[in-house]
């Protein structure tokens, strides 16, 4: 007979040797940084933040209400259960799980962390959207509602990890409820317009006994879920216990590839694949990335999807959309990059092919570059559309943003590790590291090839020829140098 | 290319830090013929063959592969296949991609190049669909093996061929060592396996004796 040991004096014991090797001194040296950094950020963006989260009157119709509320609770819900969302920590996932303790209590802690942060993004989703579109004495209720009802796609979230029927009907519906808040939102923008409300919403008692529901099934779905919490399969604690891992690694490394590889390696190994053959007639490095793209038709919808994205910024200050358009042309163009990223880091392949450093990036270049022309085009051909970009032959501005775009995307996968040998700056608020803030930039630096199509797209003004043309022309000299100097026809080896 | 030894090495010197790994070493590998080198771990035979590869720099010494200096240029690459390094594999490209992709690459018409029969004889055709990541250590050995026997070269630098292949799967590679000599192609091995470099028709040389 199996006897089950008390965990809580196992953990006790762990944490107390852990605190025993830590220096008391450093603990509180982060708790002063985090501090500090938290004052001087609220200090800097108070202001920002206002206007993002309680505008001084309601500024937004019902309708786009409606649409952000599904935006925010589909990414939420995907979110949770990308992460797990019943999670332990590598060393108790290790240690812990396959010991004789109580599978409940082990579990409890990650459910009551993860309660507590979806319930905080959705009060925080809910103040956004009930400080834009409602009265402000109603929105005590509304944030309330907001919270519970994050708690509430915590508890879906928790069955759909345990029970694998409900894992594909969940991240389905997750997907569809965030496509019908996009698709509402472009309507909204492109036809309807809908005003602020003003009237028309329930008295502030029918909203509280609506929360008080709430409140009740939130408690006795809680109730459930922790009941059947130890029927949680291994497995699936395993796999979220190594995504959470991966990505406090990414976190505390400050190295953000371990996460897109653990990413791209669960994706192919999700998929069955057929072997094919690219057509002969393109070069056999852009073969091989049309193959891949052929392969990435989910992504492709996804920015498909966000080609409304520049359109909805219209409303923002004006170089939002214009920035909006390059970024997203640089993440269309990232599509097939991942062969890149590979050549960059093990040239063994390259090697095994001889082909040369210019060859191989020339070839690699293109598909990038292709996919970055569609997307900006779809982007401004709906910008167009809605009448919020002036005359001028706008779509054919896709042309230099799509190389732009897709040398951008290539320039970051070629980017690498961090680099952690870099000097570090001393700020008032502590050492910061200078490799992490080189390797963001390394790509979307590349942007500023594109500074005359953000101007031209910003000010509101028709886009003439020459502006065009120079935009062209800019695009395609710095592709040329961008190849001239970081490649050579007499070297294999990728590496930026 | 014919009129010179595949490989020259005399002098060569490498250290790590304080610790001296190769001290002297000569060794030449005529071209059409194989010569595998063994000894114990640590004894520097890895060492040794990404020099000769150019993926090094030695402290000291001479290194001539096909009477030039080992680089990295395209050319270089064409003539020498080396497997002193692992692949990263491409994502979202299943074996057989890779494999049509080395032909392809080198001007090969992936069919006429026998990508199927080579698969077949590394035991891969029941994977030709699956990613690379997903194959065992073996069968990833084996595929590596197949990539670097498909394509064209003039010499095969391979560390340990034989780790991880089940004895079927030494003989196999053995016998297109054999094929791979037979056609003019020149080898240098590292290996732990005597019988299996016996087997290859490469001529057996001790670190030790390398050291004049």
């Amino acid at each position: 007979m199996t006897v089950i040991v008390p965990l809580r004096p196992v953990r006790r014991w762990i944490h107390q040797r852990q605190v025993s090797h830590r220096e008391r001194a450093a603990t509180l040296g982060n708790l002063y940084v985090a501090a500090l950094l938290i004052a001087v950020v609220g200090a800097m963006t108070h202001e920002q933040l206002a206007k993002i989260f309680w505008p001084s009157r309601p500024d937004l119709g019902a309708l786009p209400a409606l649409a952000l509320s599904l935006l925010g609770a589909g990414f939420l819900l995907r979110t949770m259960r990308a992460v797990g969302p019943v999670t332990l920590g590598r060393p108790a996932a290790y240690f812990l799980l396959t010991a004789p303790v109580s599978r409940r209590r082990l579990l409890l802690p990650s459910l009551r962390l993860a309660a507590l942060a979806a319930a905080s993004v959705a009060a925080l989703i809910a103040t956004a959207i009930a400080g834009h579109a409602a009265p402000h004495a109603l929105a005590g209720p509304l944030i309330a509602a907001g919270t519970l009802l994050g708690a509430g796609l915590l508890l879906v979230a928790v069955v759909a990890q345990r029970v694998r029927v409900w894992a594909t009907v969940t991240d389905r519906l997750a997907t569809l409820v965030a496509a019908a808040g996009l698709i509402l939102l472009v309507v909204d923008n492109l036809a309807i317009g809908d005003p602020p409300a003003i009237d028309g919403w329930p008295s502030r008692s029918a909203l509280l006994s609506v929360v008080l529901a709430l409140a009740v099934a939130v408690g006795a779905g809680t109730a459930l879920v922790v009941r059947d919490l130890a029927r949680t399969p291994d497995d699936r604690i395993l796999e979220a216990a190594k995504t959470t891992g991966t990505i406090f690694d990414t976190a505390f490394g400050m190295e953000p590839s371990f996460v897109t590889d653990m990413v791209a390696r669960r994706y192919w190994t999700s998929r069955r694949l057929t072997s094919a053959r690219p057509p002969a007639r393109l070069p056999v490095l852009t073969g091989q990335d049309f193959l891949m793209v052929r392969r990435r038709l989910p992504r492709l919808l996804w920015l498909l999807a966000a080609t409304p994205i520049p359109l909805l910024l219209t409303a923002a200050p004006p170089w939002a959309a214009a920035l909006a358009v390059l970024a997203g042309a640089m993440i269309a163009g990232g599509t097939t990059t991942r062969t890149v990223n590979t050549d960059a880091g093990n040239p063994v392949l390259l090697r095994l092919l001889a082909i040369s450093s210019r060859q191989a990036l020339l070839q690699r270049l293109w598909i990038p570059g292709a996919l970055a022309f569609a997307w900006s085009l779809i982007a401004l051909l709906l910008m167009q559309l809605a009448g919020d970009l002036p005359a001028g032959p706008w779509p054919l501005l896709s042309v230099p943003v799509g190389v732009v775009g897709g040398l951008a995307a290539v320039r970051r996968a070629r980017a690498g590790f961090v680099r952690n040998d870099l000097l570090p700056l001393d700020t008032p608020m502590g050492t910061v590291s200078t490799g992490p803030l080189v390797y963001a930039f390394a790509g979307p630096d590349a942007l500023i090839l594109g500074i005359p199509a953000l101007i031209a797209i910003s000010q509101g003004t028709a886009l003439t020829w020459t502006l065009l043309l120079f935009q062209t022309a800019l695009a395609l000299i710095g592709a040329r140098a961008y190849l001239a100097g970081t490649t050579d026809p007499e070297r294999v080896e990728l590496q930026s | 290319m014919a009129d010179h030894p595949a490989v020259e090495v005399s002098d060569l010197s490498v250290s790590y830090g304080s610790v001296p790994v190769l001290a002297g070493v000569a060794l030449t590998v005529p071209a059409g013929t194989g010569v595998c080198v063994t000894g114990e771990n640590g004894i520097g035979k890895s060492t040794l063959l990404r020099c000769v590869s150019g993926l090094q720099r030695p402290d000291d010494g001479r290194i001539r592969v096909f009477g030039a200096n080992p680089g990295s240029s395209p050319e270089f690459w064409a003539a020498v296949v080396t497997t002193v390094e692992p692949p990263t594999w491409y994502p979202g490209l299943t074996t057989r991609e890779h494999a049509e992709l080395i032909c392809r690459a080198h001007g090969q018409d992936p069919d006429e190049a026998g990508v199927d029969e080579a698969l077949d004889r590394f035991g891969l055709t029941g994977h030709a669909d699956a990613i690379p990541p997903s194959l065992s250590s073996g069968q990833k050995q084996r595929l590596t093996l197949a990539l670097a026997l498909i394509r064209p070269s003039s010499l095969l630098i391979l560390d340990e061929p034989e780790q991880r292949l089940d004895p079927e799967g030494r003989a196999s590679v053995a016998a297109m060592l054999v094929d791979y000599l037979a056609g003019g192609g020149s080898l240098l091995m590292a290996s732990h396996d005597d019988k299996f470099s016996v087997a290859s028709g490469a001529e057996l040389t001790t670190m030790e004796s390398l050291v004049p």
